[in-house]
């Protein structure tokens, strides 16, 4: 089984952003990759002007938005760093008990890499000690500046939507068959762990079990 | 289908049904997303409420439509109708034009026609798509007022009969579960695609807010497509999903779409003109004829309605226009308005007004009526009328949100003023009939300082930020959203079949809206409160006097923010993103909570801009209180005045 994997678009986004965009670009890939009965359902995002679309399954919101946590607070720790988050999918393959010592096997059939770079504007670092300057020197500019970057990053994420959608018309014979009663095939969602090395080894392995020659982009 | 594996059915027969599942659920994905609300609502409860629903909580119900690419979608109506007269062979294509409609201001209320009338037009329209002109006529002579915003082909594409191998030859790839799944993933991606083009807004804003818009979406769905022209075809862009191969053909879905449809957004704002509200409210709201032919004064188009077009609009209105076709009393639709105007009304208790002409009675019902939420039965009768007093509202109200507070550095004084003006014609008209003094000197307040700023704000400003979002500015939006992302069906499901379900999310989304716009309410209240006498000249007089006496602004920055110590340093570095920090400045002290208004928004400008609009509000702040004061006795005229030109001037 081959793994495709799709490197997405990578965002600028701010702090505040991050849980949003990521919101709607992990759900959008659950969406299309829940192919179990499910009631969508739209979500309309606060900070633009996108609607996206959930599987409505509690479990998969939990998930993601468990992962988010976690990854904003490795931001936190790690600022000013590109960082990416892999959303994969896998099928579970009972492997024979001589090969590994474990039996469960996760065959990864496709990634996604969310590409993000967060980035610190100079307003929101000096804001609390030097508010005074703030007062008299707000400067029209900044907020038209964020402003922009905003709309900018609207558009860029409305692209990264498109992407995903090519990507899934395009890509459709990788996707292991539908079992009955399963709403969306297992996924695992990978962030950058506090360890960078960790984090690295867990590509390797994963590269070695997938065999993919893309990974190493 | 292909999960349920019997042999009841030739593997033809199931790819067969498939495709014509593929191009109902197409249909149904599309519609949904693009017929306006309203029309589910034309059926009964019992249908929506078993209507699937985003909500994991009402999954109870899976019809068998449902399960059909395992999508399960809420009703809609208008699909269903669709499919009924679309559906004749799986071999001809689907295609679904959605329309943007403009419509004149208030031209919807003229429909008074039961629901089922227009169904039945509608259908007749549908069945016979092309020979109503629909399109030469209506584009061609009404200008703008309609035009094909998406282009939706879904089509199955066969293969000459031989090429279709039953059996041996077929790969697995075309085998009917790896059609069915491939389907399945084309309708998911179509389903996302819907609500991520520009159109989907369209469709949102008609929903969520429930604003009583300008336009409308209706849609066509016919089986050939009728060319664009070249130059029309220009101005789509179009994006093809990727076909799914079947046995026999090939699974198509592509759409044209306008990748741009600023001009809807912005045009509201800008066609009506202060002048022209009386006149529509003046005149007899019943009379149609009355009011027709005012309308392409007020739009400064060329083109007049005629009034025997009625039917020919009853389809898009029926379709688009959910708040004077639906039977639940307008009310339910004009609340956000009015929540807007929420500031207004409150300054004027409803008692204080003697009694009014019945069309001016009317005004007030409304405004005094969105706080109980009690829309009253005896009230549906002239809710097919009421609209008129209200759209022009909205729709100064809408144009002037989106393209004014697209800036973050948006002056409050222009926000505050735009609030006032939002229903220019209600104190106008109240003014008219004579009763109301407090309102009659408001309006010179909003002619005269204000509506000139209004209506410089127009295209300009909009154009200038469209596209450009901002916190600031999508207050408003927020809160809907926030209504709106339980999803529609979520709200039906609550409690559909009380129509005035709808209000259940207003009063939810107001406090926000109003917090974050906020300081709008709470500092107008204090001067809204003080009934105003009359004789504006004087008062301006007076307030000229003051602004010349007036010391420099940053005496007066320094002077303000001391007095609100508390939130200062929040409001300096939040006041953009949390406005409503600032509103939470002591409201007992009317005058400080004025000021701190006003340094907080001055933050994010120049100083240019802010003394000028500081000045702005003293005027308008002076004003009322002068005004408020030379109603009492004047013995309060110092103790009123001095707490004010203390947190000003000091």
């Amino acid at each position: 089984m081959n793994c495709e994997v799709c490197h997405l678009k990578e965002l600028d986004v701010e702090h505040f952003e991050i849980r949003e965009v990521l919101r709607c670009i992990l759900h959008t890939i659950v969406f299309h990759r829940a192919l179990g009965l499910v009631r969508p359902k739209d979500i309309d995002l606060e900070l633009f002007e996108i609607t996206y679309v959930q599987c409505g399954d509690v479990e998969v919101e939990k998930k993601i938005d468990e992962k988010i946590e976690q990854f904003i607070s490795w931001v936190e720790k790690h600022p000013n760093k590109k960082s990416q988050i892999c959303l994969s999918f896998y099928e579970v393959k009972n492997k024979q008990q001589s090969w590994f010592t474990n039996k469960i096997e996760r065959l990864y059939w496709e990634q996604w890499y969310v590409n993000l770079n967060v980035i610190q504007l100079p307003k929101t670092h000096s804001s609390k000690s030097h508010h005074s300057k703030v007062v008299f020197d707000p400067g029209e500019s900044t907020s038209e500046e964020r402003s922009i970057r905003r709309a900018a990053l609207e558009a860029s994420l409305r692209d990264v939507l498109f992407q995903i959608i090519k990507f899934v018309n395009e890509k459709k014979d990788h996707v292991p068959p539908i079992s009955e009663g399963v709403v969306y095939f297992p996924y695992e969602i990978t962030i950058p762990s506090s360890s960078d090395s960790a984090f690295g080894m867990d590509m390797i392995k994963r590269m070695l079990q997938t065999g993919h020659p893309t990974m190493l982009s | 289908m292909a999960s349920s594996h019997s042999n009841v059915h030739s593997e033809a027969a199931k790819m067969e049904q498939i495709i014509t599942e593929f191009h109902t659920k197409s249909l149904h994905i599309i519609l949904e997303s693009r017929s306006p609300y309203v029309s589910s609502r034309n059926f009964s409860g019992e249908q929506i409420l078993s209507s699937p629903s985003s909500s994991s909580s009402s999954s109870s119900s899976v019809r068998p439509r449902d399960k059909w690419f395992n999508l399960a979608l809420r009703e809609c109506p208008a699909a269903l109708e669709n499919l009924d007269l679309w559906r004749q062979s799986n071999l001809e294509p689907m295609v679904i034009d959605v329309i943007l409609v403009q419509r004149p201001v208030n031209w919807d209320t003229v429909n008074f026609s039961p629901k089922r009338e227009l169904v039945r037009n509608l259908s007749s329209k549908e069945r016979y798509p092309f020979c109503w002109g629909f399109d030469q006529e209506e584009i061609g002579c009404e200008g703008k007022s309609e035009k094909i915003v998406e282009r939706w082909v879904v089509q199955y594409e066969s293969r000459k009969v031989r090429d279709c191998s039953s059996g041996s030859r077929r790969s697995s790839n075309n085998t009917l579960s790896n059609v069915y799944k491939k389907s399945i993933l084309l309708l998911r991606s179509l389903y996302t695609t819907v609500r991520i083009l520009p159109a989907y807004k369209i469709f949102r804003d008609l929903n969520s807010s429930g604003q009583i818009c300008t336009f409308s979406l209706a849609h066509r769905v016919s089986s050939f497509v009728e060319p664009f022209t070249r130059k029309e075809e220009a101005e789509f862009q179009r994006f093809g999903f990727t076909p799914v191969d079947t046995s026999c053909g090939r699974l198509c879905i592509s759409v044209l779409y306008r990748s741009s449809l600023s001009d809807v957004n912005s045009e509201p704002s800008t066609p009506i003109s202060p002048q022209v509200i009386p006149d529509y409210v003046g005149s007899p709201l019943a009379d149609p004829l009355k009011r027709l032919p005012s309308l392409p004064i007020s739009h400064g188009s060329p083109s007049s309605l005629p009034f025997s077009r009625r039917h020919s609009w009853s389809y898009d209105l029926y379709k688009a226009s959910p708040p004077s076709v639906s039977f639940s009393p307008s009310p339910t639709y004009s609340e956000p308005h009015v929540s807007i105007s929420n500031p207004r009304s409150r300054c004027y208790p409803p008692m204080s007004l003697p009694p009014h002409p019945p069309e001016t009675s009317l005004v007030h019902k409304k405004d005094t009526s969105f706080d109980e939420y009690s829309p009253s039965p005896n009230f549906t009768p002239s809710a097919s009328p009421s609209p008129p007093i209200y759209i022009p509202g909205g729709h100064l109200s809408k144009g002037l949100l989106r393209s004014e507070s697209a800036p973050f550095s948006t002056p409050a004084a222009k926000l505050l003023s735009s609030k006032q003006n939002l229903f220019p014609s209600s104190p106008i008209k109240i003014a008219r009939s004579g009763t109301s003094k407090i309102e009659k000197s408001m309006g010179p307040i909003q002619n005269g300082t204000t509506i000139e700023k209004l209506l410089s704000l127009g295209k300009d400003d909009s154009r200038r930020y469209s596209g450009v979002k901002l916190s600031a500015n999508s207050s408003p939006q927020i809160s809907f959203s926030r209504s709106s992302s339980r999803s529609f069906q979520d709200d039906f499901d609550d409690d559909f079949p009380c129509p005035f379900d709808v209000e259940d999310i207003v009063p939810n989304s107001r406090p926000e809206s109003f917090d974050q716009k906020g300081l709008l309410s709470d500092p107008h209240d204090p001067g809204g409160f003080f009934p105003i006498r009359k004789s504006q000249d004087a008062a301006v007089g007076a307030l000229v006097c003051m602004l010349k006496k007036a010391p420099p602004l940053r005496q007066d920055l320094s002077s303000t923010t001391n007095m609100s110590e508390v939130s200062r340093p929040e409001s300096w570095s939040n006041n953009i993103l949390e406005p409503s920090r600032i509103s939470e400045v002591p409201s007992g002290q009317n005058a400080p909570s004025l000021s701190v208004l006003s340094s907080g928004l001055l933050a994010s400008k120049t100083t240019a801009d802010a003394l000028e609009e500081l000045r702005s509000y003293k005027e308008m702040k002076n004003l009322l209180l002068s005004q408020g004061a030379r109603s009492h006795t004047s013995a309060n005229y110092p103790s009123l005045a001095e707490p004010s030109s203390r947190g000003l001037n000091e």
